[in-house]
């Protein structure tokens, strides 16, 4: 990145409730987040889930809820934090935003609806799924499939207009999403964005295929959140500046992945064990560090929002002068690398 | 000086035909694959057409790699580009979410019944027994495009975009952000889309969206909803010279609501002028609308159109592949891409099908019937999506 683009506000909903300051002090505290055991839904399994959120502070009103999959719940939070904390109020229709989104994951309350109309002599009949099941189902259900959604609810509900995306993300979706806000942001697309990204590891569907996949036995903990940098060209007085953004899929060229020399804070988001090695091995054999954390001990791993809680966690904790390095390992295998200086270049 | 964006190479895998010559073939003439549902049972859905791909089960492991690798081999080999290192190919794919087989979902909610009601406990269960029918593939939007870069052998960047119905077009302009970044210098990129099944069937049935009618006719006074289609569309662009040149693109949000568009065209406007900015152009003599043949959504776009062209708009010639193909979501904007591609490569306008009464409030220079052909310098493509995004990308003969 021949330039640096300036971060003016950030938004973030994890366990540890609404809101990024303080969230990377508590981490390195290694205060325990509000981790729950999944006892309906997920016998024997930790988490870290977001709490209920106060009415003050939820997405939207209650009617335009029904429409969100708590994904796009999160994400609408964390994106109206961020824009709150940029003072980003004016020419919303120009501001671009970029989200990495995972699958949307619906109610599945629904589908036994759908199919205690669709059943005829014992067996399901798609004639009657067509007559009857599918009055039965709520007819919102449609409004929550979509992953976009994620990104478009928030950008509805505050009014975002922009150029934008949205990026599947395991993990490195995320970090593609905050690299093409810095290139938009650099090529002049607009003068300001939001990215960053929102999900859950604890829909039903998820965490099957997570166990399914193997990472639930190799240490990986469900979590949830949302987390949103405000960005812009520049800025007298920037939280920090992105030095760098990377991201190399499995497979890739770690060696490719921008590293600064030195850094005062390395920030890790691993997926579980293995990628904690990984990362770990990663950092050590290309920086000197003063300081390390790893979000996921307390957060686990929130899929596409696990990078960008990490980068919040990190502004917290950067000082004047100091440079951050952020690393995160989704179970998509691929590598996000991002760089953050508070202070100036 | 930002580097140049040439389409090396293109191909396609749809209802018309498995390669994008019998697929342009069949669209220059006036085909439609617009058919009564045939794969399952749809009586009694909300529209029972669509433009399905048959000769694909719908049981196959994931339909949406059986339409995106030929696709993508066909366009590879189109490109002709082997010798590029495999760090510098990208892979940029737009999808959505895959689904197993209906009978699998269906056992897998009647393991998981309880009082009416759905056990969580039960439903992981459930899915983790069935396991195998669950294959990755099967439910991962980013499965395709990892599959496909698995195929190729590519090293670099490898993006999925979820942008509902303009997914394949943003992962276009994602591909010509990277190449005109240096970040690779060949890119895969395009759409797929396989939705035809009764899960998707009854969801879009639910919002209203779909034909009752059951026939798909985009600027026509008598519209009444989208087909669901089904296929994928990709392209191999790079910096080396070619016919065509992907000169601008644009992307803009609504902001106004989840389905619906702006009724000013606000938002598609703007993507619009940012695309022709973008290509430094005033006009072009081709665009291929979004079009999906919903009462709302063409007459936004031919108010947009009418905004950004002005009094050029009579010279411009409009048309619609989702008339022949219906809507085949994350694959549309890569379809249109392709059609868009192909006036400015060799002249030949794609037709509206099923366009014959063509709606006065949306008055256009419509293409109907069979192809024409013509002379174009620069062809516009819209893609338009749930959720309010907007993409627009022109192409221009190169100089």
């Amino acid at each position: 990145m021949s330039d640096a683009v300036a971060i003016v506000g950030a938004g973030a909903v994890s366990a540890y409730g609404v809101g990024w300051r303080g969230l990377g002090k508590s981490l390195v505290k290694l205060a325990v987040a509000p981790s729950v055991e999944l006892a309906a839904s997920h016998p024997g399994v930790l988490c870290s889930s977001v709490s209920e959120v106060p009415s003050r502070l939820d997405a939207g009103d209650a009617r335009a809820r029904k429409l969100m999959s708590r994904a796009a719940r999160l994400g609408a939070i964390a994106m109206r934090e961020a824009l709150v904390d940029a003072g980003f109020h004016d020419r919303r229709e120009e501001i671009g935003a970029w989200m990495g989104v995972g699958a949307s994951g619906v109610a599945m309350q629904d589908v036994p609806c759908i199919l205690a109309e669709s059943v005829r002599e014992g067996a399901l009949s798609l004639e009657k799924l067509g007559e009857r099941g599918i009055a039965a189902c709520n007819p919102l259900f449609t409004f929550q499939t979509l992953n976009n959604f994620s990104l478009c609810h928030g950008a509805i509900l505050e009014g975002l207009g922009g150029p934008n995306g949205a990026f599947f993300s395991r993990g490195a979706g995320t970090v593609t999403a905050l690299a093409e806000a810095v290139h938009s942001l650099l090529e002049g697309d607009c003068d300001r964005a939001v990215a960053g990204g929102a999900d859950t590891a604890l829909h039903p569907i998820t965490w099957a295929e997570l166990v399914r996949d193997g990472f639930a036995n190799r240490g990986l903990m469900p979590g949830e959140g949302a987390a949103v940098l405000a960005l812009c060209r520049r800025s007298e007085r920037p939280l920090a500046l992105l030095r760098s953004v990377a991201a190399v899929p499995e497979g890739g060229d770690i060696a490719s992945l921008t590293l600064p020399s030195h850094a005062d804070l390395v920030v890790l988001a691993p997926w579980g064990a293995p990628a904690r090695a990984l990362l770990s091995d990663l950092a050590a054999s290309r920086c000197s560090a003063c300081r390390t954390i790893d979000v996921s001990l307390t957060l686990g791993d929130s899929l596409a929002a696990a990078p960008p809680l990490a980068w919040v966690a990190a502004l917290d904790l950067l000082k004047s002068g100091e440079t951050a390095l952020v690393l995160s390992a989704g179970v998509d295998g691929c590598i996000g690398s991002v760089v953050l200086r508070q202070g100036g270049p | 000086m930002r580097r140049p964006v040439f389409v090396n190479g293109v191909g396609a895998f749809t209802a018309l035909g498995a390669t994008w010559p019998q697929t342009c073939a069949a669209l220059a003439d006036g085909a439609s694959a617009v058919q009564p549902v045939r794969v399952f049972d749809a009586t009694g859905f909300p529209s029972s057409h669509a433009a399905a791909i048959d000769r694909v089960p719908p049981g196959a492991p994931d339909r949406r790699l059986s339409f995106a690798l030929p696709a993508a081999r066909e366009a590879w080999d189109a490109a002709g580009l082997k010798s590029t290192p495999a760090e510098r190919i990208g892979v940029f794919v737009g999808a959505e979410t895959g689904r197993p087989d209906f009978e699998t979902l269906v056992a897998l909610a009647r393991a998981s019944a309880r009082d009416q009601g759905l056990d969580e406990s039960r439903l992981i269960k459930a899915l983790q027994a069935r396991a195998s029918a669950l294959a990755p593939g099967e439910v991962s939007p980013a499965a395709v495009a990892f599959r496909l870069a698995a195929e190729f052998g590519t090293r670099g960047p490898c993006a999925t975009v979820s942008l509902a119905c303009a997914s394949g077009a943003a992962a276009i302009i994602e591909a010509a952000r990277s190449l005109r970044a240096g970040e690779c210098d060949v890119a895969l990129c395009g759409g797929v889309g396989a939705d035809v099944d009764p899960l998707l069937l009854a969801a879009f049935g639910l919002l209203g969206a779909l034909s009752a009618s059951g026939v798909s006719r985009p600027f026509d006074h008598r519209r009444d909803g989208f087909v669901l289609g089904e296929g994928a569309a990709m392209a191999v662009l790079s910096c080396r010279p070619a016919a065509v040149e992907l000169e601008g693109v644009g992307r803009t949000l609504d902001a106004h609501h989840i389905t619906a568009p702006a009724p000013d065209g606000g938002g598609a406007i703007r993507a619009m002028r940012l695309a022709l900015a973008d290509a430094g152009r005033h006009s072009v003599e081709v665009v291929q609308a979004h079009g999906t043949s919903t009462p709302l959504n063409d007459a936004v776009e031919a108010r947009a159109l009418q905004a950004v062209f002005g009094e050029r708009l009579g010279t411009v010639r409009v048309s619609s592949v989702k008339g022949a193909l219906g809507h085949t979501i994350a694959a549309a904007g890569a379809l249109g891409f392709l059609a868009g591609a192909e006036a400015v490569a060799r002249g030949t306008v794609l037709p509206t099908a099923g366009l014959e009464q063509p709606d006065p409030d949306c008055s256009l220079s419509h293409v109907m019937g069979r192809a024409v052909t013509m002379r174009v310098d620069a062809a516009l493509v819209n893609a338009f999506a749930f959720g309010g995004a907007n993409c627009s990308l022109v192409l221009a003969r190169a100089a």
